[in-house]
């Protein structure tokens, strides 16, 4: 009994054995020789189910035949992608090429290569000069932009002729007064759909804050508690508590689910929006007449238009330089990169690409302000962790019982912590 | 004696790669100061634990926890002995009822959980519509957004899910205990209450005991149901530890996987515990004997 006992724990011990081994094996079959990779792991997020897939693999294939270097696609949806890029890192599995909303903190964990090492001059001289600076860390360029977007007011045509409002709202006091009444409509309408649930609701508070003369970083330093800032929430919060010109709780709204589909639905007056809402309301619910506007800025601050990109980055890997140079190239290529960029309803990060998309009339209201565009300061590591903050917390901010100032001050305090 | 170990092994190893794998990481993970790309930076010592147990939200989560575990198990066992009772009564159309019994268990608890975030809806959902029509309410209820609600919305689902193994479970207990016991009973003039309490739920009794300790674990590591019912919900105010622990991790400003693990480690303690008081409470080694 006491010999065999002894003998399953040998066992025991050898497959632990076994399996480090195995595991020991795989890092460093990568980490042997500077040869040049075989293969190299893409990890692309899921913009939408029908276009997502069906660009990446065709790009697959046309790579796989150029390079000879096999592409291992991995697409993930975008609630999973935190979890799973950074399962990837923990685990010290890294992909290639990762495509995620935050690059800043890999590059501050020393990841990444940069533009130097993996792009063409051409290329980047090509990419629109507001996204090289937000895509750069530290002097250097390491967030490439897969694609952008930018926001707008969309408001509703047919309910705003019933309210008996003749054009979009310019200042606040104006879009109160109109948010007031279509909700005066009653039947369910509602008068601004505002998502402030956890989905994307710093997206939502920065397009306001930005309107007012606000930011969330000024000259390097962090203005989250700045007093324009601070006036901004409290006048989101009022919409809802105050004005009551809002759906049911905002606060526990999501972006998608929520503000959108109200819209779609033709029961609110108002929402901030992008390109993708636009193409679903042409497409799936055409009975929606609606028109898009500049943002309407509280205390005459200058217009802004806010905007949103993604990134492509690249790890350090030893002998995947090359395939990770020629994967640039292949994709900043005009055919490629706007191809998918139409195909999802974004919009264009490269210069060449604001040519082509210049003739569809309908992006014009974002593409003439798109060099412009106002960005989340997303070159700085913190950002990532404010963000999420704001994400998780600012719907309590807005409840009723709810304090705008000391949200901020306490997400001032985080910030500064972190530094 | 080689050959016993040919027999054990597949399952040795099974047992090593799926259980005691993961649970070292866990526990190493758990000592480590990570960075937000989840990349190691070095030992934490006890670190992840002083954040974790002195965390402002603790509190908080941990009585959330202790509502859903306790208020759904206890539901879910009340009403799966009644349903229990009645699937093995003989009746027109049975099977049919039994299937019906049977298929929340078989659908993800992702579908499930989905369905009922769109039954619940403030102004699209049928259960607002219905009650409306009745006249029962006369304003919406933001079932999963007003925080006197959102707990009870999500156990409701929570006893939805979890009663069909338990029904089944019952069912099966019910069909071991011998009909000769209860035709004993009949002749002594037993009345149906007092037969179902002397005979039907002392007999029961290993099977209750099984139902509540494997529903305890099931409730207490539920995801799927508060994730998605809970989604657009801001804050922490009724998440439970396991999607706290996932909040910790991916989704709070803190983002740390070395905190998470350590809640991780927590929670499998208080399951364990809980598990441990629940057993010793009822006296199972005695039950045994009886």
């Amino acid at each position: 009994m006491k010999k065999s006992l002894r003998f399953v724990g040998l066992a025991a011990i050898a497959a632990i054995a076994s399996m480090t081994l195995a595991s020991c094996g795989a890092s460093t079959n990568d980490a042997s020789s500077g040869a040049d990779v075989k293969s190299i792991k893409v990890v692309i997020a899921e913009y939408s189910p029908d276009h997502t897939s069906e660009f990446w693999k065709a790009f697959a294939t046309k790579y796989e035949k150029k390079t000879g270097v096999k592409l291992n696609l991995q697409i993930i949806s975008w609630n999973d992608l935190d979890q799973q890029s950074s399962t990837m890192v923990q685990s010290g599995n890294l992909p290639d090429i990762l495509n995620q909303n935050a690059y800043a903190s890999y590059a501050a964990d020393d990841l990444l290569y940069n533009s130097d090492e993996v792009l063409d001059a051409a290329t980047k001289a090509d990419i629109i000069p507001a996204f090289v600076k937000s895509g750069t860390y530290d002097g250097k360029f390491y967030g490439m932009p897969d694609l952008s977007s930018a926001r707008a007011l969309f408001y509703n045509t047919d309910l705003f002729t019933k309210a008996g409002i003749t054009a979009a709202p310019a200042t606040w006091d104006e879009f109160t007064a109109d948010a007031k009444k279509v909700q005066a409509l009653g039947n369910g309408a509602v008068g601004y759909a505002q998502p402030l649930g956890p989905e994307e609701a710093q997206a939502e508070f920065a397009i306001w804050l930005f309107n007012n003369g606000g930011d969330f970083k000024a000259d390097g330093k962090w203005t989250l508690n700045s007093p324009e800032n601070i006036k901004t929430l409290e006048y989101m919060k009022s919409l809802s508590v105050t004005e009551k010109v809002t759906q049911n709780n905002p606060g526990h709204t999501n972006r998608t689910d929520g503000a959108f589909s109200l819209f779609e639905q033709g029961k609110a007056g108002m929402v901030v929006g992008f390109s993708p809402l636009q193409s679903a309301l042409d497409t799936d619910f055409t009975s929606v007449k609606y028109a898009i506007a500049p943002m309407p800025s509280g205390d005459g601050a200058a217009a802004q238009t806010y905007g949103v990109t993604d990134y492509l980055m690249s790890f350090k890997k030893p002998g995947n330089q090359d395939a990770v140079k020629e994967f640039y190239k292949m994709y900043y290529a005009p055919d490629e990169i706007n191809t998918w960029i139409k195909a999802e309803g974004f919009l264009p990060v490269t210069t060449s690409g604001l040519a082509e998309f210049s003739s569809d009339p309908k992006l014009k209201v974002y593409l003439d302000t798109l060099p412009n565009i106002h960005l989340t300061p997303t070159d700085d590591p913190e950002w990532d962790k404010i963000k999420l903050t704001i994400q998780q917390n600012i719907g309590l901010a807005v409840a009723p019982n709810g304090d705008p100032k000391k949200f901020l001050d306490d997400l001032q305090a985080q910030a500064e912590a972190g530094k | 004696m080689g050959e016993a170990l040919l027999w054990l092994g597949p399952a040795l190893v099974l047992i090593l790669g799926v259980v005691v794998y993961p649970a070292i990481t866990l526990f190493a993970t758990s000592f480590g100061t990570y960075s937000i790309t989840g990349l190691r930076k070095g030992s934490a010592g006890f670190d992840n634990y002083v954040n974790f147990l002195t965390s402002p939200d603790l509190g908080q989560v941990m009585w959330n926890t202790l509502v859903w575990v306790v208020v759904v198990v206890v539901l879910t066992i009340v009403i799966g002995l009644g349903l229990a009772q009645f699937l093995s009564k003989s009746f027109f159309g049975r099977r049919f009822v039994r299937w019906a019994v049977i298929v929340p268990w078989a659908a993800a608890l992702v579908i499930s959980s989905q369905l009922f975030r769109l039954m619940y809806d403030y102004y699209h959902g049928i259960i607002n519509h219905v009650l409306l029509a009745l006249g029962i309410i006369h304003t919406p209820i933001d079932w999963l957004g007003d925080s006197r609600f959102v707990m009870p919305s999500m156990i409701l689902v929570g006893v939805f899910v979890s009663l069909p193994f338990t029904a089944y479970l019952f069912v099966a207990g019910l069909n071991a205990i011998p009909a000769d016991v209860y035709e004993a009973a009949r002749i002594d003039g037993a009345t149906p209450w007092q037969t179902y309490r002397t005979i039907t739920l002392p007999l029961l009794r290993p099977a209750i005991l099984i139902g509540v300790v494997l529903n305890m674990i099931y409730v207490f590591n539920s995801f799927p149901v508060i994730w998605i019912l809970n989604g657009s919900n801001p804050g922490v105010g009724n998440d439970t530890m396991i999607t706290y622990m996932y909040k910790l991790a991916f989704k709070s400003g803190d983002h740390d996987i070395g905190m998470s693990a350590a809640a991780g480690i927590f929670n499998v303690l208080i399951i364990l515990i809980a598990v441990g008081i629940y057993l010793r409470f009822v006296n199972w080694r005695q039950g045994d004997k009886a």
